[in-house]
């Protein structure tokens, strides 16, 4: 057991040194826009496993990424705040919203929560469209300023000038995200939100508050979009109500379902393969969704736990094969 | 310490249960008996605040708890077992029990996520206590086993251990011996006796007479809804209305 977690915490360190160095074997702005979008998918795949663990499908996170992109540009264009607390704040004002809507949302089950939250992300979607004195309507923000500078005299001076300290800040944020979302997930709270997915009645006979788990995993799932929305915001420098759509949101459950939603690695997996192949091919970028549809037809019906449950199965197809032959001889 | 007043529940026009009384004292063991359909089940939703009473109240150790939460009413020590869903088929055994001591200790939501000393010592607790419940009721050697893959009568065992670990003043058990052989029957039995002697009160339903007059005190019969008989098992054996709810009353019976 020892030995697994070395070998788990060495290789983790291993791909952090890779992920560090990859800008300088991929430093045009293109490949470091991918990259990014990578990062921020990985994370937000993530985030959207976390709801998944007690028994729930967000449909929302589009909806929240819009909140937090919005959050983040008016606080710092409108009220003059730093862009790191706006950062912050684009990840609270969703998970706060989440908190409100989740005790109503939460007496729904399966499919009618997933119905009502993809209602609340289009809601918020309109809602910003409409808002024309606040939100600019359907044409959006532009000119959204660059984050603050960070800067430590004689040491570091990073003006997010360029697309490489950008990287440098997904990194962070996604190093970040992925530590508080396994934290969270093999707390007592991981294991208590599992035990609702797979019988709730039962755990609520022995004291569980259910209705109360399911929220905050909402909450706390409902905040990283929110943060994502505003970092992309700082990032693009502009936001319009379409940006983050239901297609988007839908793309990441592919993310998340290829990849395996049973496994911490799964999300990560799916959004990684899934954001950089279609970047590869990029001649037929337009067959894209058809792509995503035909690959979550084969993940459904050839690998149920996903491509992060693929390593497993093989080996105990191998497994069983090598018993066989042994039965025969 | 369980008081049920005049207990009522419609499920649109039917009445599953209606004005039904019952004390129950600290220290019983109660039967609860009836044919299909008589409200049993539906009595131990309505205790446990899974449904609201259409009329009616449920007080425990003085206080109404009439229309509670579920989570709140186990937080005030009474803890029921379920017939079918029973058990988290995806954890180990093990993992079962430590979800379920859930009330005791309290653990904080940030403390277990930054894993501070006192969630550690905590957690320690609530290994060790997961592993006492578990030697309790002889599960122990299944620790590590997936709870999918126990054996049907270890599987409804593991349903009192789950309830056992929210720490019961009152045990609701539906059906603890439902689908048995010979053998686990009175294995089973000798636990539920072993639990009544530990101090904790207990409410039965069960459908296996034989086992249910040799381990109540005192038995309770529903039928179509109303209690029609309540006393010792002799009373209840020589009842005339409790023959006539399960054989029938006609010509032929006796």
């Amino acid at each position: 057991m020892n030995k697994r977690i070395m070998i788990s915490l060495l290789s983790c360190g291993i791909l952090i040194v890779c992920i560090c160095f990859l800008p300088f074997f991929f430093p045009g702005p293109y490949h470091l826009h991918v990259l990014i979008l990578t990062m921020m998918n990985i994370i937000l795949a993530s985030s959207l496993r976390l709801i998944n663990l007690s028994g729930q499908l967000s449909l929302a996170h589009g909806g929240m990424m819009t909140i937090g992109a919005y959050t983040s540009t008016l606080l710092v264009m409108k009220l003059g705040f730093s862009s790191w607390l706006a950062l912050l704040m684009a990840g609270f004002f969703p998970a706060v919203i989440a908190c409100l809507v989740g005790f109503p949302f939460v007496r729904l089950k399966g499919i009618y929560f997933a119905i009502v939250t993809i209602f609340l992300g289009e809601m918020i979607v309109l809602t910003a469209g409409q808002w024309r004195s606040l939100t600019g309507g359907s044409s959006g923000i532009f000119n959204i300023p660059r984050p603050n500078p960070l800067v430590i005299p004689g040491i570091v001076n990073i003006t997010f000038s360029s697309k490489v300290d950008f990287y440098y800040l997904a990194f962070v944020l996604m190093l970040i995200s992925l530590l508080i979302l396994y934290a969270v997930e093999n707390s007592r709270i991981g294991l208590t939100l599992r035990g609702i997915q797979q019988t709730d009645s039962l755990a609520e006979s022995v004291g569980i508050n259910t209705a109360g788990f399911k929220v905050l995993a909402f909450t706390i799932g409902c905040f990283f979009p929110g943060l994502i929305g505003g970092f992309y915001s700082q990032y693009i420098s502009a936001i319009n109500p379409d940006t983050f759509g239901f297609l988007f949101t839908i793309y990441l459950l592919v993310y998340m379902t290829v990849g395996g939603a049973e496994r911490f690695i799964g999300p990560i997996l799916g959004a990684f393969i899934l954001t950089i192949f279609p970047e590869v091919t990029r001649p037929l970028k337009a067959f894209v969704p058809f792509f995503f549809a035909a690959v979550l037809m084969v993940v459904i019906f050839f690998m149920p736990e996903g491509i992060a449950g693929l390593p497993e199965r093989l080996h105990k197809a191998i497994r069983k094969l090598l018993e066989k032959k042994t039965n025969h001889a | 310490m369980l008081e049920i007043e005049g207990l009522t529940k419609f499920f649109g026009g039917l009445a599953a249960l209606s004005g039904v009384d019952m004390r129950v004292k600290p220290g019983d063991i109660l039967g609860l008996i009836g044919p299909n359909g008589a409200g049993k089940t539906t009595l131990f939703n309505l205790v446990t605040g899974f449904l609201r009473p259409t009329k009616g109240r449920v007080i425990f150790e003085g206080k109404d708890i009439t229309g509670k939460k579920p989570h709140s009413i186990a937080a005030k020590a009474i803890v029921r077992t379920f017939q079918a869903t029973n058990i988290f088929p995806d954890f180990t055994v093990l993992q079962n029990i430590v979800l379920s001591c859930h009330l005791v200790p309290k653990i904080g939501l940030l403390e277990t996520v930054f894993h501070t000393p006192s969630s550690r010592r905590k957690d320690e607790d609530i290994l060790q206590r997961s592993q006492a419940i578990l030697e309790l009721v002889g599960l122990d050697t299944m620790a590590d086993v997936a709870a999918l893959n126990l054996a049907h009568g270890h599987k409804r065992i593991l349903g009192i251990a789950i309830a056992l670990a929210a720490e019961p003043k009152l045990l609701l058990l539906d059906e603890p011996l439902s689908g048995m052989n010979a053998e686990e029957v009175s294995e089973t039995m000798r636990l539920i006796d072993r639990l009544w002697q530990s101090g904790i009160t207990i409410l039965l339903i069960e459908h296996n007479m034989r086992a249910a007059m040799s381990l109540c005190q005192r038995i309770v019969v529903l039928n179509f809804g109303r209690k029609i008989a309540e006393g010792s098992p002799e009373e209840i054996k020589g009842n005339n209305e409790v023959i006539q709810a399960y054989l029938g009353a006609g010509e032929y019976a006796p």
